[in-house]
């Protein structure tokens, strides 16, 4: 009796370790399955980009590039002015991400540790314009900035950027968190609003800072809509924009140059998806955060 | 003193945002009206004085016009990367030519987007090119918008010679009477066919409409599509309207005869053509052309309607004979357009700028550079002095396919001209690409866009 | 005698921390606030970039939009975007969620593995265009070439207005599902195990365990992606821009296109504004729909 029940226990063990297996071989199979899937868009970019360009016309596509060609690279700096672009992303993305820092940070204060009459109103007023994308408001702002000769300006790029609400929310709820005795203890000695700010707040808030940062970054270098709008000469043309051009500058030849495209594309990618391996873990953070509240 | 100093900061500041924000709704709009209205002025009072000037030719101060100090200027251009190698010659030359000026070309895109680019600018009246090339229909809507400089006081004051171009250019480059361009690239349409196809199954490009069903019918055997008409373009198919002497904008510039009973008849006749596999009607996508152009290379088309412009690099990508031919008139109509662009300076630069800007825009359309171009792709001589001499035996000889072009040069005549144009294009392509790959009522949408190429007509002259 | 201070120093403290808000209501109030009134004021205009001059022509372009030519426009685009909208929503709720399950096992291999999957999300929409674009050629595209294998025929994919709004959707989703699966997976680490186990000391099998706790306790994230993704593929453009141009025929022509085409390329500010006026109202009532079904379905763990 007893041990026709052992035996039973024992299959039963058995039958589960072997339905554990069996969902585990199942999860491995699809998820290199899918990750495979995922991934080949990026392999095929980066592959082609080292292609020669009879490699590319060839009926059947090639894999694994017979010959590595890195001078495609060279050629995309020397047809289109590659090096410029960099340049203009590089400027535009640090203008915004400094003065959304500047002003996220010190509205986030006021919001959080200020006292003042009207700051639920204020803070509607922040929040609202949450509401209202640039994608609803473009047409006055580009009669705006087109009348104050911002057309093609790093100013112009920047200006529309230059203050984000979600920032300030992010922020106002990071401070909120804070006892406010940190805060009452540093103005016994002596420390102003800004010295709050800078010494005691920022440092605490460090990595809801970075993260939230990071996403600005990633935002703000891949922006495209409006930097297609404002700067349409070539000299405030960024990364995004003149890489979708770069398929016109090619549209006359009899002949395909998608090796050079994927070039192009893959060093417009490149800053970030670095910046992505190095910190992965606060790419997330960034987003699930804001799940989270 | 401290905190006065804070409290009056303060006020400022919510001053500054009360101002802001009550200059929203009224005087925001009236800055803008204002300033655009001064610039206006002023353009409108340099151009009478240069029009004084031109009654009396004899005064013109030529030192008006003079390039004194070194100067940079911005060229603006639409030529793919496979011509610009002629880019890079023709800016160099011009550059080492003299020691005063320097050009920068940029490549901005497609004639759309040097539309686009250029009309912002000169909206914000900043950024402006000195000189820039523009598709041929434009020539209107900026002559209108006083986008454009006129010319002809810096031809006088240089001593320019404008009657060596061809007349119907010359003509497709003035807006009022008034010379607001001048000729540069310039193509017309025509049909690419497979000669080698054509001389081994006898079949012939018919000059005339009615022959299009033979022909078409002839044409479309194998698996082949017998005609690829490009419909990402009208400027492909108008002549076929206008060949019936259907008036695409009607004299009153506010409505269209599109949707005619020849509109009508036309419209049908494509779909029909399209439906048996006889036509093929191209997408508006951005690959549309390279596609076309593939097609015909790999033999699946007989024949394209195309520009003129590409002959070379037709002929060069093809391992069959390219044939060309004159588009089928209509009753012994065979008008065609002229397309390409032509070249002008933005009236809202300063002068020195224009003036290096006239200089550099002489060089370009000049007899010789013009020939560089002419030899190495598939645009038109369009100077008379080669034309009509032995220059241009010599460039047929080069490329007799040509032959059909100069035969018929005086039946290719400028553009409509109109400030509503671009947006009737729009639509016209649009509504033809739908009536093409749709089964749908074809009498009720070109109704329907007649309807809304009336309302933009209206729009833009009201 | 003490000096009487000129001002209390509270409300000195509350100006100071009120100027420390203000440089961004001042920024806040210029580019979005005044741009939505300036908005309204064009669209009574004939506004148009080309001409100097501007008058006022009262209900002209509302009428157009509302009962004129323009209202097909209108309603294609409501079409196309909203089409857009589930579409994308469904890759990122329902893919991220089987991704999520797919991929929540914890250790090396799989860390690896997820951050492959998640990484598309950087990658700016303008390279993965340009790479889908070549990938989803009909002559020269690699996945013809694939499906070839399959015997089927190729597909015009960005040319077929019937596929196009699929081929975009494929880029986003390429993009956007592994972030449905990252949001999803920190969620269900939350989840505390003290259920599972308990439901299953009652026999509740894995399916029951999945429908009856994973689901419920996953409503907030869920919310939380569906506004997001919801706002944001509404705002849709530059996949549009640089895969389809809005072609073939307006299939692909989605809100924000439609508005930045009267504007940028026909230089109609007047018809851009009422568009852009009426896709600004219908992203409020959406927001508002979408809190108010909320508010009655999802389930908070407190």
């Amino acid at each position: 009796m007893s041990e026709a029940k052992t035996t039973t226990r024992l299959e039963r063990e058995m039958a589960a370790k072997r339905k554990r297996k069996i969902i585990a071989a199942v999860q491995y199979t699809l998820a290199i399955l899918v990750t495979l899937i995922v991934l080949f868009p990026l392999y095929w970019m980066i592959s082609s980009s080292v292609k020669s360009q009879e490699e590319i016309l060839l009926a059947v596509p090639t894999l694994w590039p017979h010959e590595i060609h890195l001078e495609n690279y060279l050629s995309v700096f020397k047809r289109v002015n590659f090096g410029k672009y960099y340049y203009n992303t590089i400027v535009m993305t640090a203008g915004i991400l400094i003065s959304q820092i500047v002003t996220g940070v010190f509205a986030a204060y006021g919001f959080s540790k200020g006292k003042f009459k009207g700051q639920g109103v204020c803070f509607l007023f922040v929040l609202g314009a949450l509401m209202i994308p640039i994608q609803v408001t473009f047409i006055p702002i580009y009669i705006m900035c087109a009348n104050w000769g911002l057309n093609d300006t790093f100013l112009g790029l920047i200006l529309p950027e230059c203050i984000s609400p979600y920032y300030i929310f992010m922020l106002r709820q990071t401070f909120m968190a804070i006892d406010d005795s940190y805060i009452d203890a540093a103005k016994v000695d002596g420390l102003g609003r800004i010295g709050v700010i800078t010494k005691i707040l920022t440092p605490m808030c460090k990595s809801t800072l970075f993260t939230t940062t990071l996403v600005t970054f990633t935002n703000g270098w891949n922006s495209y809509f409006w930097p297609k709008i404002i700067a349409k000469n070539e000299q405030r043309r960024v990364l995004t924009v003149g890489l979708a051009q770069l398929k016109n500058t090619f549209a006359g030849q009899a002949t395909m140059n998608n090796h050079e495209i994927m070039a192009g594309a893959v060093m417009a990618i490149l800053p970030v998806v670095v910046m992505f391996f190095m910190f992965q873990k606060y790419m997330l953070t960034g987003y699930s955060k804001a799940a989270m509240k | 003193m401290k905190k006065t100093l804070a409290i009056l900061l303060t006020m400022a500041m919510a001053a500054g945002l009360l101002a802001g924000c009550s200059g929203g709704g009224s005087t925001g709009g009236g800055a803008v009206q204002q300033t655009t209205q001064a610039a206006a002025a002023d353009s409108a009072g340099s151009s009478e004085t240069e029009a004084a000037e031109t009654e009396a030719p004899a005064e013109v101060d030529a030192s008006m016009y003079e390039v004194t100090e070194p100067i940079t200027i911005q060229w603006w251009h639409s030529i793919e990367d496979q011509h610009s190698w002629i880019v890079e010659e023709v800016v160099n030359d011009f550059n080492n030519s003299q020691d005063l000026i320097t050009v920068e070309p940029v490549y901005v895109g497609s004639y759309a987007q040097v539309n686009e680019a250029l009309v912002a600018a000169h909206a914000a009246g900043t950024g402006l090119p000195a000189v820039t090339v523009a598709n041929t229909p434009y020539v209107a809507e900026y002559g209108a918008g006083g986008l454009t400089e006129d010319l002809g006081p810096y031809a006088a004051a240089t001593g320019y010679d404008l009657d060596d171009f061809s007349a119907g250019m010359l003509l497709a480059s003035q807006y009022e009477g008034k010379q607001v361009a001048l000729p540069f690239l310039i193509s017309t349409q025509v049909i690419y066919y497979n000669k080698d196809i054509a001389d081994a199954e006898g079949i012939e490009v018919p000059e005339d409409w009615s022959g299009m069903d033979a022909f078409l019918e002839k044409a479309a055997a194998n698996g082949r599509t017998g005609l690829s008409i490009p419909g990402w373009d009208q400027w492909y198919f108008e002549t076929f309207y206008l060949n019936r002497g259907l008036n695409i904008i009607n004299d009153d510039q506010v409505t269209t005869d599109l949707g005619s009973d020849a509109g009508l008849e036309l419209a049908h006749q494509f779909k029909d053509w399209y439906d048996k596999g006889w036509i093929y009607w191209t997408d508006n996508g951005s690959d549309a052309s390279s596609n076309m152009r593939q097609s015909f290379i790999d033999g699946k088309a007989f024949a394209v309607s195309h520009t003129s412009s590409l002959y070379t690099t037709y002929v060069d990508s093809c391992d069959f004979e390219v044939g060309m031919a004159w588009l089928p008139g209509y009753n012994g109509s065979k008008d065609q357009e002229i397309g390409g662009c032509v070249l002008l300076i933005p009236s809202k630069n300063d002068q020195a700028t224009k003036n290096a800007a006239w200089q550099f825009l002489c060089y370009l359309c000049g007899k010789e550079t013009n020939m560089k171009w002419a030899s190495a792709t598939g645009y038109m001589p369009t100077r008379n002095s080669v034309l009509t001499t032995d220059e241009g035996k010599a460039f047929l000889e080069e490329k007799p396919a040509f032959q059909c072009i100069f035969d018929n040069l005086n039946l290719i005549y400028p553009r409509i001209q109109h400030p509503g144009w671009n947006q009737l294009a729009t639509i016209w392509k649009n509504y033809m690409i739908e009536i093409m790959y749709e089964d749908v009522d074809i009498d009720s949408k070109i109704a329907d866009m007649a309807e809304e190429i009336d309302e933009v007509l209206e729009d833009a002259v009201g | 005698m003490e000096k009487k201070p000129l001002i209390n120093p509270k409300t000195t403290s509350a100006i100071k921390d009120f100027v420390c808000v203000l440089p961004s209501l001042i920024l806040i109030a210029i580019f979005t606030y005044y741009p939505i009134c300036k908005l309204v004021q064009i669209s009574f205009t004939d506004w148009n970039l080309l001409n100097d001059t501007w008058n006022y022509v009262g209900m002209k372009n509302w009428v157009w939009l509302f009962n004129g030519s323009g209202t097909k426009y209108l309603l294609n685009s409501l079409k196309v975007t909203i089409l857009y909208s589930i579409g994308e929503l469904t890759i990122t709720l329902v893919g991220g969620l089987i991704f999520a399950l797919i991929f929540n096992r914890m250790n090396g291999a799989f860390s690896i593995m997820r951050a492959i999957v998640f990484m598309p999300k950087y990658v700016a929409m303008s390279s993965a265009a340009v790479v889908f674009l070549w990938i989803l050629n009909t002559d020269t595209g690699i996945l013809n070439y694939l499906l070839g294998f399959f015997g089927v025929a190729p597909v015009a994919w960005l040319q077929n207005r019937h596929t196009a709004l699929f081929a975009v959707l494929m880029v986003t989703g390429w993009r956007a599902i592994g972030y449905g699966m990252m949001i999803y997976l920190s969620a269900m680490i939350g989840i505390s195990k003290d259920y599972y186990e308990a439901a299953s000391l009652d026999g509740a099998t894995a399916w029951q365990r999945f429908w009856k706790i994973t689901i419920p306790m996953l409503s907030p994230t869920t919310l939380f992606l569906f506004v997001t993704t919801f706002l944001s593929s509404m705002k849709v453009f530059q996949s549009i821009d640089i895969l389809t141009s809005g072609g073939p025929y307006r299939s692909t022509e989605v809100f924000v296109y439609k508005i930045y085409q009267y504007a940028m390329e026909d230089f109609r500010m007047d018809r851009a504004s009422v568009i852009a006026i009426a896709f600004f109202v219908l992203l409020l009532v959406f927001t508002a729909l979408t809190f108010k079904v909320s508010n009655n379905s999802v389930h908070y763990d407190s």
